[in-house]
């Protein structure tokens, strides 16, 4: 920006909220010179400074463009709403954190997309940027717009607004994607060029290179490649070796706390358990591992370049890797003398080992979270979530024992064939761990006392899940279980916690969305719709309003359960699990009957067919396998 | 030992508040290797002590803070390592060692000398900062903890001096005594009569008392 724009924005800081989301200048912040490259790469993360901070894919992908000679790249965030106004009344543009150089001079504009409700912040940070939000209006100046990340998975809804989507992981694609955008600028290419150019490159999708018809009834008619420069289908990009991908020895350290504000290490990436309603054990397949040599070496460099005092291990499934016991008591005995303490999030509670709890101990004690999922035996069968009541109850025992006195449980509601008694099901079990702390000798029990939280979140389908055609729970069923298990968790010690129906709602339509939602998203930013996800910023009605001027129905893509021959708006990615494994799985759930860990035998779901699994032992199953194979089991 | 640090916090970094700036050096120090010392009980953490918190939005030119080591370092090597761990807005401009009985600087501060600088100045700045220095009172609100109190800022100015379009002023800055740059200047465009332009405050240098003069504090 201009040094009269600088002067504003120097103003603003004197007056708005939290100004130091807006500073950058952090430890091992990237200082290079504007003129030094001839690509600069605007990453952009649609969410606030303090959660866009906590992410691990943003510091992986900063580290691994500034590796470069050719590139840089800086951070951008969603400024707060305070902000925002303030930047759009003073005439402020959106800009990097690091030079302040305004979000048109980039030319790459690259957006995250970690969660569906921050489509509205996309449409506003451009916005703040002085860059027009539809595709059709950039002219041959202006940046180039790209997204990647989980939600790039179903990129139909924001394909009216973005140039180019990366599919699956981006440490490989990211590099060709800057490869392509440096030489087509080189050669002046035209924008136009530069896409066809960019829909070469595996993993790319370029929304404006392919076309779309509808039935009467709103579905799909057709979707097919208007351009011979697209391919028929995007097949996600696979980083097959984890241990040799780029990994960020050195990660910016923030001045005002963030939300997790601690070096995270990725121990593996992907998930075999194959829980049927969860979608990164789907898109991150397959299970690759770090190596424990590389990751000591990482948390080593981390540790000296950042002082933090917490790390993480990060992953799907922590409890799965391999070397789990000895990577914790290696980090443990190296850090105890540097006063870093280590602690084990997501962990599944069927492995959780007391062994590892007590030395977690060791150095600190964070709360316990716990996923069950579901109340019932039953229910867990459905969802193929491989838990019992008996693991839980262990699971927290050990806890307890180890002096634990807190524990999170996550439920969901309104999964497939939920009945009331599987609500019940749910205070069951909560009542469960609460007998477990009783029964520990009074002395053992912790002194501030038990506190057991259940959270419960509302079922969201999400595409490339075998529950990728079931219908959501409308508000009203929620509202209805939410008031039963209120009652159900009127328990001594017990919290409970519950999701906002209307923006679980709203996050079905988005997530199975098609390209006709990118104008309900477009209205409903114009409207005033922006930061979502936060309670105090989230504007149901005029969501609703806009979905009505732009003639949908939020049912139609929420409540409303498709069936298997109808094209979904998403089918033209391979995302390397098959349709017919997500049937089969479909099925099974109706049936009640598990799928075992990928672990412990192939399952089919179509990733072995790519030649990335090769951990697993057991051999491939065939191109025949159905839909009623039971032989998986 | 103990280190006693001269340190700036610059213009970029002036609306970090107090304890991210302490955290954002303990993690610092934690980075450099040093021989730190803890505190005890059941969260440790690295002992140091700034000599005054320095209020959001200002930036410190030459900030004290006093570092107890574990062993003995020498103050060049001590500089370098700490160096090498700081961001370039968070710069050690010096280091030297003294004994662990050495007085705290906190309890050695006395005043601190700050530089505002304007947009535009009154004319006759200059007559008006002399007229509101004759004055033998000046009363003013100071906003404290239990509420809003009146109080007789005059005996806390030890002097005001205008240069151009800045004005440097050296303000009582001890546990006893705090006139906040803020108030001074409040006060004095009040007693002008004129709006009071927009400036930004610096703090230049803290002040300790040697023979009935002030000294820079690390000279102590």
């Amino acid at each position: 920006m201009n040094n009269l724009e600088n002067a504003r924005l120097e103003a603003l800081l004197e007056i708005v909220q939290k100004p130091a989301r807006y500073i950058g200048g952090e430890m091992n912040a990237c200082r290079k010179e504007w003129n030094s490259v001839p690509v600069h790469f605007a990453f952009c993360f649609p969410d606030t400074y303090e959660i866009a901070m906590s992410h691990l894919g943003m510091k992986i992908l900063y580290h691994l463009i500034n590796e470069r000679s050719d590139a840089l790249c800086e951070r951008v965030c969603m400024p707060g709403a305070d902000m925002a106004d303030l930047m759009r009344e003073k005439d402020v543009p959106l800009f990097g954190l690091e030079s302040r150089a305004a979000l048109q001079d980039f030319e790459i504009v690259g957006f995250t997309l970690q969660y569906e409700m921050s489509f509205t912040n996309i449409l506003e940070m451009l916005s703040l940027g002085r860059i027009p939000a539809y595709s059709r209006d950039r002219g041959e100046n202006m940046p180039l717009i790209v997204a990647g990340g989980p939600c790039a998975f179903n990129p139909e809804p924001l394909a009216p607004f973005v140039d180019a989507f990366m599919i699956g992981d981006g440490e490989e694609v990211m590099h060709e994607l800057i490869d392509v955008v440096r030489d087509c600028k080189a050669a002046k290419k035209s924008k136009m060029d530069t896409l066809r150019a960019l829909a070469q490159v595996e993993g790319v999708y370029v929304p404006a290179l392919y076309q779309v018809s509808y039935h009467e009834d709103g579905t799909i008619a057709a979707f097919s490649p208007a351009d011979p420069a697209a391919p028929e289908r995007v097949k996600k990009r696979v980083v097959k070796d984890l241990t040799n991908a780029s990994y960020p020895p050195s990660i910016p350290v923030p001045y005002t706390e963030i939300v997790h504000d601690r070096m995270v290490l990725e121990i593996m990436r992907g998930c075999t358990r194959g829980c049927r309603f969860c979608q990164a054990g789907m898109l991150y397949r397959p299970v690759r591992e770090r190596s424990m040599e590389k990751l000591l070496e990482l948390a080593d460099e981390l540790q000296k370049a950042t002082g933090y005092e917490e790390m993480s291990l990060s992953s799907l499934s922590s409890g799965d890797f391999t070397c789990l016991p000895e990577l914790i008591r290696q980090l443990m005995k190296r850090y105890k003398e540097k006063r870093v303490s280590v602690s084990l999030p997501s962990m599944r509670i069927d492995n959780i080992v007391k062994d590892s709890l007590e030395e977690a101990q060791q150095v600190k004690k964070s709360g316990l979270t716990l996923a069950p999922e579901a109340g019932t035996q039953r229910l867990r069968d459905v969802i193929n979530k491989g838990v019992t009541e008996e693991d839980l109850v262990r699971a927290v025992t050990d806890a307890f024992e180890c002096g634990w006195s807190s524990v999170k449980l996550y439920f969901m509601m309104g999964l497939p064939t939920e009945t009331d008694e599987d609500l019940q099901g749910i205070g069951h079990l909560a009542q469960k761990v609460v007998g477990a702390y009783y029964r520990q000798p009074k002395e053992k029990r912790s002194k501030n006392g038990l506190k057991v939280t259940c959270s419960t979140a509302v079922f969201v389908p999400k595409p490339f899940t075998p529950f990728q055609w079931a219908a959501q729970d409308t508000i009203e069923m929620v509202h209805e279980k939410q008031a039963a298990l209120r009652q159900y968790l009127k328990l001594k010690c017990v919290n409970f916690n519950w999701h906002e129906s209307e923006l679980s709602m709203l996050e079905a339509c988005v997530a199975r969305g098609d390209r006709r939602l990118g104008d309900v998203i477009y209205t409903a930013w114009k409207k005033g719709c922006r930061l979502d996800s936060w309670n105090e910023h989230f504007k149901f009605d005029l969501w609703m309003d806009a979905f009505r001027e732009c003639g949908l129905d939020p049912a139609f893509y929420a409540h409303r359960e498709r069936p298997y021959e109808e094209l979904l708006p998403w089918q033209f990615i391979d995302a390397g699990v098959s349709q017919e494994y997500l049937k089969r799985e479909n099925e099974k759930a109706k049936a009640g009957i598990t799928t075992k860990d990928c672990r412990k035998g192939c399952n089919g779901c179509g990733l072995h067919k790519w030649n990335v699994c090769d951990w697993v032992e057991n051999p491939p199953l065939k191109e025949t396998d159905t839909v009623s194979a039971p032989l998986f089991d | 030992m103990k280190m006693i640090v001269v340190f700036e916090k610059a213009p970029r970094l002036r609306h970090i508040g107090h304890l991210d700036l302490m955290r954002a050096m303990q993690r610092a120090l934690r980075r450099s290797g040093l021989p730190l010392r803890y505190s005890q009980g059941f969260n440790p953490h690295i002992l140091l002590n700034l000599a005054a918190p320095l209020s959001v939005g200002m930036p410190g030119r030459r900030e004290i803070m006093e570092v107890p080591l574990e062993k003995d370092v020498q103050p060049e090597e001590f500089l370098k390592k700490i160096s090498a761990a700081l961001p370039p807005d968070l710069p050690c401009l010096s280091a030297h060692a003294v004994d662990d009985r050495h007085p705290a600087p906190m309890a050695q501060l006395a005043a601190a000398l700050y530089e505002a600088e304007f947009d535009e100045i009154p004319e006759n700045f200059q007559n008006i900062v002399e007229s509101f220095l004759a004055q033998t009172e000046i009363p003013a609100i100071r906003k404290t903890k239990s509420g809003m109190k009146p109080c007789d800022i005059r005996p806390m100015i030890y002097g005001l001096n205008v240069q151009g379009n800045r004005l440097q002023m050296l303000l009582a800055l001890c546990e006893k005594a705090t006139c906040k740059p803020d108030l001074l200047l409040s006060s004095l465009f009040a007693f002008a009569g004129v709006d009071r332009p927009r400036s930004l405050v610096t703090r230049l240098q803290m002040m300790g008392e040697k023979n009935g003069a002030f000294v820079p504090l690390e000279t102590l």
